[in-house]
């Protein structure tokens, strides 16, 4: 076992001793790189959770983690164009936050998971943007309107503990979901990818598994969310529901490798990184136009992402030694 | 009353002006073994669907062990104790044959299901073994003749733990020894109690597994009886050769 995760064990206690640097120099842009690509990896794995394993793509997440971080953020605050509240401390905001992203994500979306076809997938779309527009127009006062809600308390000050913060969030997000997919569980999630009549038809209530995995989903979404919300200490619709942020998503888990919770995570700290060195070339439009050349070249050449590449190289390594051993060569 | 497994009433199934299914009624006994008889797109397996839950009828009724149960969802009717297998096999494309076998034995729970309380493996790799599949456990879909294909798909109906499997067509793209192979498996599960309905183009493979014949044409039922009278019946002649 302790074999078997040894690389595990040496990328964690990298990750850990990391900050300890900083005082030798360490550039702390680095550090505070590795924050949001906690998050997005997070937000990659919550994703996964649901598309990835079952294919029925969520177009929301943007959704779950804007209702998430909006809760969080209004009740938690009073500043600028609100009209005066009790303001609640975090350790109540924060759950309420998560609650809100699974409360609406179960009221909304679970009718079109009953369908097969492309609903959720427009549904989930809609709803992001019906949330959308809704914050914007209606009771700007609450909401801060067009211009969102700035000067949020932070739940942890400073880029170290924050780093730690976004890290046991991600490790805790990966080890459950990673649990979850290598169980029966995550088994017919993937059945249902594959053929969802055919679950139906060995006796499994493939509604019950698909709602489950949203369940999750959700959950780890808003989590993500309402700590996301707080790091970066203020939310606008502007930046909450964009496309951006769900091709961000979508992308790092198709690149990492859909239903192996462990591909997206790669993929969301694999596409921070690369986004910011390539943030001069790459801006606007040229960064669709990016995504959309990366999407199509992994749905033909490898729809398992790098998780797939690395099974391959893996897998052609332990040929070759039993081979070598076999034929002495 | 008592004696009867399953039986549908009326059954009626249209697609657009197409009547695939008109107001077909059988029955099957408990302990019998019926076969299903009918030229190509005479309905057979559009029967089998309605009977499964994978399309809702137009009208009708199909009662199981005295319970309606024409509102049921497929996997209720699974686990009522109804299985199937497709005539077009549909494996999981991306699991070795033990694993999509396994499939069938995950129990319809999410407590269940992490618990583990799926078939254990060397049980899986009974059930493949009993159909033939012994050579083939680990290997995938891809790498398998529709014989060996078919047989996964029977393995996978027998892995639900089943009263009644529909079998379609499962005899076809097997050799003359194969399809032997496979009776003497059918009627040994029989013996312990299970039964069939069987949809085969193959008569002589159906003759030493059924007890009774029900002929569909257009649709409709045409004929019933035992195997040796149906098939000289003059009706059955014409639907077959006129
Ligand atoms: N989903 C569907 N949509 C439209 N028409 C259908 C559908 N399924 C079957 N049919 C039509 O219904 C009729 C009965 O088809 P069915 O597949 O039940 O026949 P079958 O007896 O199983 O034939 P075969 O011996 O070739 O398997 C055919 O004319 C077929 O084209
Ligand atoms: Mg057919």
């Amino acid at each position: 076992m302790i074999r078997r995760l040894r690389w595990w064990l040496i990328a964690i206690a990298v990750m850990c001793v990391l900050p300890l640097f900083v005082p030798l120099g360490f550039p702390v842009s680095v550090i505070r790189l590795l924050v949001m690509g906690s998050y997005l990896a997070i937000f990659a794995m919550s994703w996964d959770m649901m598309s990835g394993h079952t294919g029925y793509i969520s177009f929301g997440h943007p959704f779950l983690i804007g209702l998430a971080g909006y809760v969080t953020a209004f009740l938690s605050h009073q500043e600028g164009f609100q009209p005066p509240h009790i303001v609640l401390p975090l350790a109540v905001t924060l759950p309420l936050g998560v609650a809100a992203a699974v409360g609406g994500g179960m009221l909304f979306f679970f009718p079109s998971m009953r369908v097969r076809g492309p609903y959720f997938a427009l549904v989930s779309l809609a709803f992001m943007e019906i949330l959308h527009r809704l914050i914007i127009a209606v009771r700007p006062e609450f909401t801060g309107g067009d211009r969102g809600l700035p000067n949020l308390p932070s739940v942890v000050m400073g880029a170290i503990p924050n780093y730690y913060l976004s890290l046991g969030l991600m490790f805790a997000t990966a080890i459950g979901l990673w649990y979850v997919s290598r169980s029966n569980v995550g088994n017919v999630l993937k059945a249902i990818r594959m053929d969802e009549d055919v679950v139906e038809a060995s006796g499994i209530s493939t509604y019950r598994f698909k709602r489950f995995a949203f369940l999750l989903s959700a959950v780890t979404a808003g989590l993500g969310g309402v700590f996301y919300t707080h790091y970066l200490a203020s939310i606008n619709p502007r930046r909450a529901f964009s496309a951006i942020l769900l091709l961000d998503i979508i992308i790092s888990a198709v690149i990492g490798g859909m239903g192996t919770i462990v591909g997206p995570m790669f993929g969301g700290y694999f596409l921070t990184f690369i986004l910011e060195y390539l943030r001069p070339y790459l801006f606007g439009q040229w960064r669709l136009l990016a995504y959309a050349l990366v999407a199509i070249f992994m749905v033909i050449y490898k729809p398992k992402g790098f998780y797939g590449i690395a099974q391959d190289v893996a897998s052609w390594f332990q040929t070759r030694k039993r081979r070598s051993a076999q034929y002495g060569y | 009353m008592a004696t009867k497994l399953i039986e549908i009433k009326g059954l009626t199934k249209k697609f657009g002006g197409l009547v695939a299914v008109n107001d077909f009624s059988f029955h099957v006994e408990k302990g019998e073994a019926l076969g299903l008889m009918g030229p190509n797109g005479s309905g057979k397996t559009t029967v089998f669907n309605l009977v499964m839950g994978d399309l809702k009828p137009d009208s009708g009724e199909i009662i199981f062990e005295g319970k309606d149960i024409t509102n049921y969802p497929t996997y209720q009717r699974v686990k009522a104790g109804i299985a199937r297998t497709y005539q077009v096999p549909r494996p999981f494309q991306e699991l070795p044959v033990i694993e999509d076998i396994q499939m069938s034995t995950i129990p319809d729970s999410i407590m269940g299901s992490f618990r583990g309380r799926a078939m254990p493996l060397e049980k899986v790799a009974k059930i493949g073994e009993d159909v033939g599949l012994k050579e083939h456990l680990s290997m995938y879909p891809r790498e398998l003749t529709m014989g060996d294909l078919r047989r996964v798909e029977l393995a996978k109906a027998l892995a639900t733990n089943p009263k009644i499997v529909l079998l379609d067509e499962i005899f076809a793209g097997l050799t003359v020894a194969e399809i032997g192979e496979l009776d003497t498996l059918l009627q040994q599960r029989r013996k312990k109690g299970l039964n069939f309905i069987v949809v085969s183009h193959d008569l002589k493979a159906l003759a030493p597994l059924v007890d009774r014949v029900v002929v569909i044409h257009f649709g409709e039922f045409i004929a019933e009886g035992p195997f040796d009278k149906i098939v000289n019946d003059e009706r059955v002649k014409a639907a077959y050769f006129g």
